[in-house]
This record gives C-alpha cells, structure tokens and sequence, in this order.
C-alpha cells in the first residue's frame, strides 16, 4: 500500500475531503475551530465576560474590561459592554489573557521520559520531511491538562532526529481527538541544523590516536553535511519544477514521491523553516543560507542568536528563544547571558517568541511563563514577554489574525489569573479554549485532593 | 683544587668476555679540558675527571692524568652530572611481563573478597589470577623492577636529551608497585639496576571502562587508596601476631585464620612509613588532596604535579613534599576555520599559557622540584619545553637541580648521584655550544656507569630536524622572519590572568550596616519593613528596626541605604552535585558508604559564582542515587575563591547519601544492567538490613576489643560509617519516591532505632506525610518535578505544601547545577500550589534546610549570633521579576551585580587576548613544521578536571 499523501489522495478522489479539513493553496488551513464550534451549539451562543483587567496583548490592559464572544470567535472588547448574553461571568480581580500558545514542545508526544514505550518525540533518518507530529499526540495524555492548567490553550508539538526532522502543526488543548485539536497543519518544517562542533578530544579519546578523527577530517565531514543540507532544498525545488512542468502537461507518467510532496510547501514559501540552531556558527550559516535562498525561516532554540542580533534583525527573521534557562555555554560568560539574551534581541529590532527549552519540556510546560518573566527581570519589557508568549507566537504560526490577543475576530481562548501570569505565585482561576470553558482539573489535582482528605494521625 | 679517591693502580676489574665477543674497554679514563658544573651554582674551568671503573676519582683542574687511563679532550665542553629522569613510565616501550587486563577476558575466579569488592551480579573485576587484592587496580606486590627491559630506541632517545639514569615507575592501576633506579645504559638489565624498590607508586586513577568495576570515581579510589594502607597495616600486625601464626588463637575465640594477601603484605613498608609513597594525583586540586591523605596515613611521600599548579598556588606551597614535574606543555593548534575559535574555553586557553610557567612558579612557593620528560610525545622536545619554562622565569640552577641533585636525592641516591664529586657513579652529560639550556647546544655524550655513549642521533641531524629545532620559538635561537620574532616574544609574555583574579570577597568590611530595607529574617521575627541589619565579625549584631542604634561609623564600616532592597538568609540548597570533582557517584557497589564528597570538593568550578549569582550561599553536597548507599555527604558555603578546606563549613554535622527506587534497582540503565543486587523494591529493605546489620556487629566487635583487647578488628570505612549512623552522629539524605519503599525504609530504620534525617525528593511523600512527621524525617524535595521516569508519575506540585500542613519539616532543592541559579523561585511554587504563605515558603530554601541539615544554630535565618549569610533582592524573593542585586557571607561580598559584569567583561577580553596569541603562535608554529602541527596540538585538548563538568548541568544521575 502506498501511503496516504496530502494533495495525491485529494487528487485520486476528487472534491474528497478529509474529516474536518479543506485545503487551501499548499498548506492546510483551517478555520475549523468556529466551524465547530458552530457544530456543537448548533445555535448561536454568546458569552459575556466581566470586571476582569483585560490584558489584549497588542494594547494597553483594560481594567474592569468586558470582552463579548459569539460561537467560540471574539466579537467585542471594550472598558465597559451593555450587551445582552446568553452567559455572563464575573471575573472582578482577575487578569484576562489571551491564551498561551507554545510554538514548539514535546508535550502530547511523550508521556513518561524514561518509559520508551511512551515516546513518540524522534524518528531516525536523516531527512524525513514527511513525518508529521500531529500523527502521533495522544490527546489523552496526563500531561495536557497540566500544562493548561497554566494558561497553555495551543501547542506545537516538534518531531526531533536527523536533519529535516518533519513538519508540525499547531493543535488546541482541547478535543476529543487530535482532528478536534487541529488548527493548522502543517505549521513548520523542522530543520536541525547540522552541529559545527569539532570534537577536540576526538584523537586522545579514541586511545589509538589513528582512530579519532583529526580536526581536518572532522572539518570536511562538516562541510558535507552542510552542503547535504543544501543540495536537499535544492533537490526539493527540482522536485516542485518538474511536478509543475508535469501538471501542466497533462501529469502524465508523473509518480508522486511523498517526502518531495511534503517538502512542497516549504520550497514555495508557504510556510516557515523552523531552523533549530543554538551554537553561533549554526546560527550565521543558517542565516546566510536563508538569505541567499529567500527561505522563510524561524530560528529555534537560538542560544547564541544574541551574538548577531543586529543581523537577525536586519533579515527580519523572528527567534523561538528556548535557552533562557540554559547554563551559560562558555567559561567566559556572564552568568546571566541567557536570561538577558530576549532583550538584547529585543532590543536589536528582533521578534523574540519563547519556547521551551527542550529538558522535561513535555512534563514541565507549565512552567514556560517564568522564562520570559526571567527575561523580563534582566531587560525585556514587561509587554514584550507577555507577547513572546501569546502574538508572536502566533504570528511565527501564521495564525496571529486567529489567535494570541484578546481582539474581535480572534478565537476566544483565554485565561483569568488571579495575578500577573508571570509570576509563579498566580493561579489561573478560568480558562476558555475556542469559547469554552475548560476544567482546570489535572492529575496532580485529583492527587491533591485525594491525599488532602486522608485521615489523619493514623 | 685536587680531590682524589681513588687509590694506586691495583689491577684490572674489568671482565674478561668469551672469545667472539668485542672485548670490553678498560674502565679507566681522563676527561681533560672540559668545563665542569660539578653541582649546581659551582663550576670549575678546564678541569680534569678521572673515572675508574664506573666511579668518579677525581675531579679538578690541574690532576694529573694517570698514564693507564684513555684520555678525553673535552675542550669546548660542558660536563654535567648525568641527568636523572625521574618519572619514566615505560609503557608501550616495555615488555609486559606480566600481562594484567590483556589477559582478564580469560581468567575465571578473580578473587572474591572479605569486603563489598565482589558483589554478586557485578560485573566481574579483572582483578589478578591468584591471591591479591579484590580491586583489579590494586596491585602494590608488582615491582617496575621485574618487567624493566627497554627497547634500545627508548633509552636512545633519554639519553639523547642528556638522561643517565631513570626512575622507572610501573604503569597502570591506582596502587600500581614499587618503582625502581636503573642506569639508562645497554646490556643485560641486572646491570642496570640501581635500585630494585624505590616508592610504591600511587595514582588517582579512574577506572572508566564500560563494565562499571569498583572504582569508577575519582571519590571512590581515593576511598580505595585509604582503606588499602589500612589494610595493610592491619594485615602486618596479624601476620606478627605471633598466637595466630602458631595457629593457637584459632578456635579459642580468636577468630578464624587469617587470609593471606600479597598485595597487603608488598604494601606494609609504605603503609608503616618504612618506604615511601610517590603519588600521581592527575589535578592541581587532587595534589592538595593526595598530600593530605598521605599525612593522614602517616606516610612518607612525594608528588607527580599535574602540571596545573598555577590554578592555585596557595595549594602548591603547603604540599609539603618534593615535586616531579612535567613540561609536557600544550602547543597552540590550529583550527580549520578562524570562526572556531568560539568553541574554545578560557580555561584551555589559560592552561595553555601558563603551562611554561608552571616550574618556575613551584619554585617560588619554595617547593624542590625534579623535571620529567614524562607527558610529551616526542622526548626530543624536553630541552625545547625546558627552554620555554626558563623564559618563564625558571632558574637555569633550579633547573639544573631538577635534573641532578634533586632527583638524585628523590631516589635515595644522593650519595652516589647528582653532582660530579669524587666517588659517586661516573654519570655524565656533556655537551657542545654551550650550556645545556642553550638552545643551540648539544648533548654531545653521556656517560654512564664510566662507559661513554655518545649521542649519534642529533649529531648526524638532518636539516629537517633543525629546521624543527628552529621553529619551537625558544629554541631556534635566531627567528628569521619578523614574524617568526614576534611570535617568540609573544610566547614570552603571559597574557592569561590567574584564574583567581577577580574571585574573593568584594567587600569585607569589620562592620556593616544596612538601613530602610525589608528583611525576610525566616525567623521569630517574620518579615520586618523598613528595619535595618547590623553585622559586625561576620556576625548578625542586629535585626530590625532598632539594629542601627549600636552601629558606629569608622574604621572601615560600612553604611548601605537599603531602600527598595529586600534582604532574605542566604539559600540553601540541600541537594546539590555541582562542585565536585569527577563523577558524583561511586554507582559501582551497591554501598559505598567509605566513599567522601569531602575528598573531592571543586573549588574552583563556575558554578559557585552562578548560583552565588542566585543569593545561594550554602550547598549540601551529595552522591547520585546509583546505589542504596552513596556516601559521606559535604557541606560547603560558597566563599569563591576560597581552597577546597576553606570551603568547607567547619565541624559540620555528618550525612550520607542513601537511595532507593528505579535508580538503585538500575531500572533505567538498559538490559546489561540485571544482575546486580538489589533489583527490587524488597531487595533494597534486604539490603539494608543487611548492611546494618554488619555495622551493628562491627560496633560489637571494637567495643570488645576496646574492653577486653585481644585481636584487634580490621578498619573497615564502609561499615565505620554505617557505624557513624547506627549512633545518631551521621544523619541519613535518602533519595526515596514512591510511598511503600518510603514507609518500608522509615521501618527499617526504625528497627534499627535510627532516626532518618531528611528524605530527598520524596515525591510520594505527600501520601505519607503523617508517617513521616511521626518519625521525624524531613522532606528535602522537588518543586514540581514529575512524569520523567515511571516512579514519579504520582508527584504533584502540591507536595511541599501538603507535607508542611502535616507537620512535616520541607525544603526544596536543586539537584541541578542550573536549577540551583534560582531557588527563590522554586519557593514560590509553594505559595502557588497548596497556598503555604510566602514567609514559609521561602523557609523552604533557607530555615527549613539548616534545620535537615543541623546546622540551623549557625544559618536559615537572620537573627542576632548568627553567620551573617544574606542575599539582596531587587524585590519581594518569591516575585519572578526580582534579581538578586548581591550576595554575602559572613559579613563579605561575594557577588554583586556591577562586579559580576565587570568580571564578566574582563573574562571575554582575556579570552579574546589569549584567542590572538594562540592563533599568531600556531600560525608560527605551523610555517616550520607543516603537516605536524595538529598531532603536537593533542596536550592543548586535554581537559582538566577542575572544569571537566562545569558546563553540565549535573542532575543526570540522580532524578
């Protein structure tokens, strides 16, 4: 059996459609979720939140604002609404905020680390642009509900291993099934950037020194894999010209090829490269290969991105920084190079969304909030780490006209803290996701209460 | 001036070879004209040596040359004592007589032992074929001795670089055997022989092979080294024993007959301070360390230097012992590309700068120094390497003496070695062009045992070979290019810093006062606005509002405004793996109760200054949990730039690590991992009781001997630990999950009548926090760790306020190097979940852990007597946009956040500085040798032990 392609399927059976998706142009775009939500109230069904201190992202918060929602979709957002609803909430003394959406994670592909059974985070091969993460989120892991019980309403869920490592989408913490989850896919190619690292000790480790490799050879299997890289995108081109070539003529005796098919997108600009690179030689030569390609690219991880700020700036490529918490990575470096790394980015002129880091991302989502609120502490703006959290994210995603601020026409997921979501000492109280309240009941809850009610003094 | 020893003519000694042989010379020679440095500092001009049969007779100007002796000119020359090498591991140029781990895939039994060495199901220690010792590294009845047969090219190449004589030393393990003195001259090895059993040789050498044998730590061979001079000891005073020889104590209560042991019975001399111990401790730290254990045992000993002394030269003059040290120094590499550079550390850069300067800086602690060729891959480089450490300010008497006299004396040979003097051995080096320290110089012959052996190699030099000689800056003596001129001055000048510029208290004022600030005293007081804090002798004088009243101004006091400030106690983190050198766990055996923290603490890693940078102050320093039994825990307070023993806290309440769960059962290491005991839940309790047990009866046993005398029991460091916990004086850290092995330990102990101290992570804790607060353990734990492996699947968030609503006593930790940068943080999360208030929560890091860690009278809070450990903060502690502005113990300033900057700059612009030269010198480097120049580069990779681990975050073994 031949695998089922995106767009080859479509094309065998004509006017076709898969569950709840349409296609539109190469990428899969969705606006499934007001469809749904029109599905499930089958009427119009409005929602009318009050007195909290809305935070909207892309302006000043309003205090004691009113935000008014019809069928899961923002329809007003003012300091005061006289409007009737079908459900008003009182949320006085609460902090609203659009949900947080995370642009890469593990988080719905592994479920215990250490238990291989329940890791789907990382495929072998080299290049497999055709693996796709969204195949694989278990909708029913414990460890959704805890990440959302901190404000977390959407996700991308990043396959790892090789060089192109697969594509992502972006689903909601929320849904019966990964189909109900879905927003948009595919969202981003991912790209590991091959590791510049020359192993020094390479020749003393071996033992046998001829064994280990000098730092020349070691030098030119770099320069391979580097230009592996590119003669791949390239290939990928070759593959987008002739389909062309082959669609105008008729396809006749053209034979798809799923892993040149899911490359498609991403050679026509349709969606970003999310370039994961942390070392800053990584990073330059990512930059000027993106450059010289006109490649639409997203830098991940992004460690050292800092280092060339002006130029990432200058190139206009946004930054998924994932390395606030990082231990500086030289013996020379202020000990708070990476908590300052966001606003000095920032600063350049650089679009900084945050992203977890990648060690215990899954399990500890939650916590992504304290790392821009750690950047904040060492320079950031209070709004701009409130923005790497929710907009741009979302505008990485190509969905901002979607989601990440509270603005009319914007899916109304949302939170209301009890205080600043960037302090650890907030609790979120209330969580809407596509205009739905969501229980912010988890494992650790449940464990909570249960243990909360054992007898005591036995 | 004449000295004459020797006699009249009194006829032949020398042999009379069989027919067929090239007859030997006559043994009787004049070496006329030369210059002669008869020791260092002490020269005679044309003066006349006479050699009689392999001994100096004479030595001066104007002797008389004797008519039966072959006479030498020597004009133009320079006459030496002959240099001794005396560090000469012959390695892959000596035939192993004695294969050991070549052969261990064959041998069957291994020796299983009298202690925890063979541990059922651990993988098998290629220990010997006989009787030994359990630990395959322990191997002190092996003697250099008995495998010396050097190649012909090896001794060519000593000789070449001017050695007569060497200290062969054997190879391989940790107790490695007796070294021994041999001349370096041809023929049969008996005659070579100088000196069979010279030192019993020690190195701290880790065993890093897959299998995981005892030791596999740095910690733990240190432990091995202790308990094997113990052994010895032990094993001397059984064997004297003159009731159990004749068998008569057998059977009458005099315990079962003892075994006997080669490797014990080979190390009694040392252990009784009868032969002495050479140590190789591999680190500039691990010195200090070696030097201590030896005077602990009370031997007599000598140090190989680690090359790295300068990384803290306050170590290096207590050492207290002569030194053999390397001039293995790295050469700049060259890189393919300028931008790699980046990868490069300071570290590596400042090693490889100060390296030439090591000797010299020895010398200036007033250490005696011996010089060794040991460490380089080519010999021919010792006099180029030696040329650079005179540049660097080495004496050319110092270094003459660490060729001679002090070697000579090293070796117990100063009377027949090490200067030029009538009646010691006819050991000599001459040389050509000059002193030997010119580079244009050659050794042009040695003598040894009174038989010349004259230097062909470097005399028949190809042009390649100078051309080399040329292109070693240093050597070359004429650079030729401009280039080639500035690179010479370049290597010249040390450019590096110590790596302790810039560390130590930024302030430390005799008073202190500090006013307007909000202080979070976690004591009686709670949080008190607007009050002040008074600190006079690095204690607390004062808290609160009415503190400023006794503060007077003068003498250097000091007077901060501390509006807007909000001071805490210093953090402190009860679980922590940063500051320690090599592995942090001795995962081998199931206990490894001997194994000390204490031994291997790392003063000088960069992880102090981070988590000072996070208002940590005091770390408890602990094993991973591979094993039930980790071992002796440390306290440090973090007093950066302060030696290892200063870091210490002084008389610290004793703790031992101890785990249980998947780590300890090796649930996660992969399917080779099966056999070892425990595996399971039940077997954990098994072993532990089993252990205790052992240790009860060990106590037994002493208090016996110590009443009614008799035989006296062996040391045993395992069991004398468990011993320390058995009477409440060592308090147990016990990494514990899930809540059946955490009542089933609490049982245990119980049964044992041994109060737990704290319970470390303790995830399920939460499930039995009545049990808990009933025994009285405490709860060292995560915040809101769960999910990595399947055991902590169970743990909330929510478990510190919990345990705390239910009288347990909670801390939270680290266990990581890059979590422990913000432990205020971490507090906060117990306000977040459970709602603890922010004044206990922030308990949790400060109050809350002095009381697990018993050290609550000193530290955890901010009250009048106490150390005067505080942290300032920009803001409320627990509010994630406050920075911690500075840091300060006991009444000094180790961190703020001006100087950390500062600090911070000056470190990139050193490196930087550092990253020119090594580029300009490789560069030079390169155009004389060409394609050579990467294999020479290997030394500069070398990673030191100091900073092996300071870029991990080092939690890995114990989550």
């Amino acid at each position: 059996m031949m695998p089922e392609v995106e767009g080859v399927a479509s094309r065998a059976r004509p006017g076709g459609s898969r569950g709840w998706g349409g296609r539109c142009g190469g990428a899969v775009w969705l606006a499934v979720a007001c469809l749904l939500a029109l599905r499930w109230s089958a009427e119009s069904e409005t929602l009318l939140l009050l007195g909290a201190t809305v935070h909207p992202v892309t302006g000043p918060a309003l205090t004691n604002g009113a935000v008014y929602v019809r069928d899961g979709t923002i329809e007003a957002v003012a300091p005061a609404l006289d409007r009737r609803a079908d459900r008003v909430e009182r949320l006085d003394g609460l902090h609203l905020y659009p949900g947080l959406v995370v642009a890469g994670t593990q988080l719905g592909l592994v479920e215990i680390e250490a238990v291989r059974a329940t890791r789907d985070t990382t495929e072998t091969g080299e290049y497999t642009p055709d693996v796709e993460s969204w195949a694989a989120v278990n909708p029913d892991s414990e460890l959704i509900p805890v990440a959302r019980a901190n404000g977390i309403t959407h996700i991308v869920p990043v396959p790892s291993g090789g060089v192109v490592a697969g594509q992502s989408g972006l689903l909601a913490l929320k849904g019966w099934t990964t189909e109900e989850m879905m927003r948009k896919r595919p969202v981003a190619l991912h790209v590991n950037w091959p590791s510049l690292e020359l192993e020094f000790e390479a020749r003393e480790r071996a033992g046998d020194r001829a064994k280990g490799k000098s730092l020349a050879e070691q030098a030119q299997e770099r320069r391979k894999r580097l230009r592996a890289l590119q003669d791949f995108f390239e290939e990928a081109r070759a593959y987008a010209r002739a389909k062309e070539a082959a669609v105008g003529a008729g396809s006749a005796g053209f034979r798809p090829v799923p892993a040149w098919e899911a490359m498609l997108p991403f050679v026509r600009g349709e969606a970003p490269l999310f370039v994961h690179a942390d070392e800053v030689r990584q990073i330059e030569g990512a930059l000027g290969w993106a450059e010289t390609n006109r490649w639409k690219m997203v830098l991940v991880g992004a460690r050292d991105a800092w280092r060339v700020a002006e130029r990432v700036a200058a190139q206009r490529v946004p930054v998924l920084y994932g390395s606030t918490f990082d231990l500086p990575a030289g013996d020379a470096q202020a000990y708070d190079v990476h908590y300052r790394a966001p606003g000095v980015l920032h600063r350049a002129g650089v679009m900084v969304a945050f992203a977890a880091g990648g060690r215990r991302d899954a399990s500890n989502l939650r916590n992504l909030p304290y790392e821009a609120a750690q950047a904040m502490a060492f320079g950031l703006p209070a709004e701009e780490a409130l923005r790497g959290l929710t907009l741009y994210p979302a505008r990485l995603l190509g969905v901002a006209d979607r989601l990440g601020s509270i603005e009319p026409g914007k899916e109304a997921s949302f939170f209301a803290a009890d205080g600043p979501i960037l302090d650890v000492r907030a609790q979120v109280r209330r969580l809407w996701i596509a205009g739905e309240e969501v229980s912010l009941e988890t494992r650790h809850t449940r464990l909570y209460e249960k243990y909360r009610g054992r007898p005591r003094g036995r | 001036m004449v000295v004459w020893l020797g006699l009249a003519w009194s006829g032949w000694a020398v042999e009379l070879l069989p027919a067929g042989h090239r007859p030997a010379p006559v043994g009787w020679h004049a070496l006329v004209g030369g210059k002669v440095v008869v020791k260092p500092g002490q020269v005679l001009e044309e003066a006349t040596i006479i050699i009689r049969d392999g001994y100096l007779v004479a030595v001066g100007s104007g002797i008389e040359v004797p008519a039966g002796a072959q006479v030498w000119t020597m004009q133009g020359t320079r006459i030496y004592a002959g240099f001794i090498e005396p560090y000469l591991v012959l390695g892959a140029t000596n035939v192993a007589v004695r294969a050991d781990s070549a052969e261990a895939g064959s041998l069957t039994g291994g020796v299983g032992g009298y202690d925890f060495f063979g541990v059922p199901g651990q993988g098998r220690d290629p220990g010997g074929p006989g009787p030994g010792h359990a630990v395959a590294g322990v191997t002190p009845e092996r003697r250099a001795v008995d495998a010396y047969a050097i190649e012909a090219k090896a001794l060519e190449s000593l000789r070449e670089v001017g050695f007569t004589v060497g200290h062969v030393v054997p190879g391989r393990g940790i107790l490695r055997g007796c070294s021994a003195l041999v001349a370096l001259s041809d023929g049969a090895p008996n005659l070579a022989v100088l000196a069979p059993e010279v030192f019993q040789v020690v190195a701290f050498e880790v065993n890093r092979s897959r299998e995981r044998v005892f030791p596999g730590s740095l910690m733990g061979v240190v432990a091995v080294v202790r308990q094997a001079f113990l052994d010895a000891r032990h094993y001397a005073s059984e064997r004297a024993d003159t009731a159990l020889r004749s068998g008569r104590g057998q059977g009458q209560g005099g315990g079962i007959r003892p075994a006997f042991n080669t490797a014990l019975a080979q190390l009694g001399p040392a252990a009784e301070g009868r032969q002495r111990v050479l140590f190789e401790p591999g680190s500039a730290l691990m010195m200090d360390r070696a030097a201590r254990v030896a005077r602990e045992l009370g031997l007599e000993f000598a140090l190989v230097s680690s090359g790295e002394e300068w990384r803290r030269p306050d170590l290096a003059k207590g050492l207290g012992a002569t030194l053999i040290v390397p001039v293995d120094f790295p050469e700049a590499p060259k890189l393919p590309e300028a931008e790699d550079w980046q990868q490069v550390s300071l570290d590596r850069l400042r090693a490889w700068d100060w390296a030439p300067e090591n000797p010299a800086l020895l010398r200036q602690q007033g250490l005696e120094v011996a010089l060794t060729s040991w460490g380089l891959t080519q010999r021919r480089q010792f006099r180029a390497r030696l040329r650079s450490a005179l540049d660097r300010g080495l004496s050319e008497e110092d270094a003459l003496a660490a060729l001679t006299t002090v070697p000579a004396r090293l070796c117990g040979m100063a009377e027949q070695l090490g200067t030029v003097e009538p009646g010691k051995l006819a050991n000599l080096t001459v040389v050509t062009g000059g002193g030997y320290f010119t580079p244009k110089a050659k050794v042009r012959e040695v003598w040894i045992d009174g038989r010349i052996y004259p230097v062909v190699s470097e005399e028949a030099g190809s042009a390649k070979s100078r051309g080399e000689d040329a292109s070693r800056a240093g050597v070359g003596g004429e650079p030729k290019g401009r280039a080639e001129a500035d690179a010479e001055a370049s290597r010249r000048q040390r450019v590096a810093r110590s790596p302790l510029a810039g560390r130590g208290p930024l302030v430390e004022p005799p008073a202190l006062l500090i006013q307007n600030a909000t202080i979070w005293t976690c004591g009686p007081q709670g949080r008190v606005e607007e009050a002040d804090l008074f600190v006079r002798g690095g204690k607390i004088v004062g808290v609160g509002p009415q503190a400023a009243r006794q503060f007077e101004e003068g003498a250097g006091a000091l007077r901060l405004d501390g509006r807007g400030w909000h001071l805490t106690p210093g953090l402190i983190d009860c679980h922590s793996h940063s500051m320690i050198l090599g592995e942090v766990n001795e995962g081998t055996l199931p206990s490894s109760a001997m194994v000390r923290i204490g031994d291997v603490v790392n003063s000088e890693s960069i992880t102090i200054r981070q988590q000072l940078a996070g208002g940590v102050t005091l770390v408890n320093l602990l094993h991973g949990s591979a094993n039930p039994v980790g071992g002796q825990n440390c306290l440090i307070k973090l007093r950066d730039g302060a030696a290892p023993e200063e870091l210490k806290v002084a008389d610290a309440p004793l703790g031992i690590k101890f785990a249980l769960g998947e780590n300890v059962k090796q649930a996660n290491w992969g399917e080779r991992f099966t056999t070892r005991f425990p595996q399971t839940r039940m077997g954990v309790r098994t072993f532990f009781v089993n252990r205790f047990t052992a240790a009860q009866q060990y106590l037994e046993d002493w208090a016996v001997y110590r009443e009614t005398g008799g035989r006296e029991p062996r040391r045993d460091l395992e069991l004398e630990a468990l011993g320390e916990v058995l009477g409440g004086e060592r308090w147990i850290h016990c990494h514990a999950y899930r809540q059946d092995e955490i009542l089933t330990f609490l049982r245990t102990m119980e049964q044992f009548r041994v109060q737990v101290g704290t319970l470390q992570h303790i995830l399920e804790g939460y499930k039995v926090a009545d049990e808990m607060a009933a025994h009285g353990a405490g709860a060292s734990a995560f915040s809101d760790w769960w999910a990595y492996k399947f055991e902590v699947y169970d743990a909330i968030p929510y478990a510190g306020s919990l345990m705390r609503e239910r009288g347990v006593l909670v801390s939270f930790n680290s266990d990581s190097s890059e979590l422990a940068r913000r432990l205020n943080l971490e507090a906060a999360k117990a306000v977040k979940y459970g709602g603890t208030s922010e004044v206990e929560a922030l308990k949790f890091v400060t109050a809350n852990p002095a009381r697990q860690l018993r050290i609550e009278e000193r530290v955890g809070s901010l009250e009048v007597g106490k150390d005067a450990d505080f942290a300032v903060w920009s803001g409320p502690p627990l509010d994630s946009r406050s920075v911690c502005l500075q840091t300060w113990i006991e009444g000094r300033k180790y961190f703020d956040r001006e100087s950390a900057a500062a600090q911070a700059q000056a470190l990139e612009q050193e490196r930087s500085v550092l990253i020119e030269k090594a580029k300009q010198l490789a560069s030079a480097a390169d155009r004389g040798k060409g394609a050579e120049a990467e294999s020479d580069a290997g030394r500069f990779w070398r990673c030191s032990l100091e900073t092996e681990h300071d870029g991990w975050d080092r939690h890995c073994t114990d989550e």
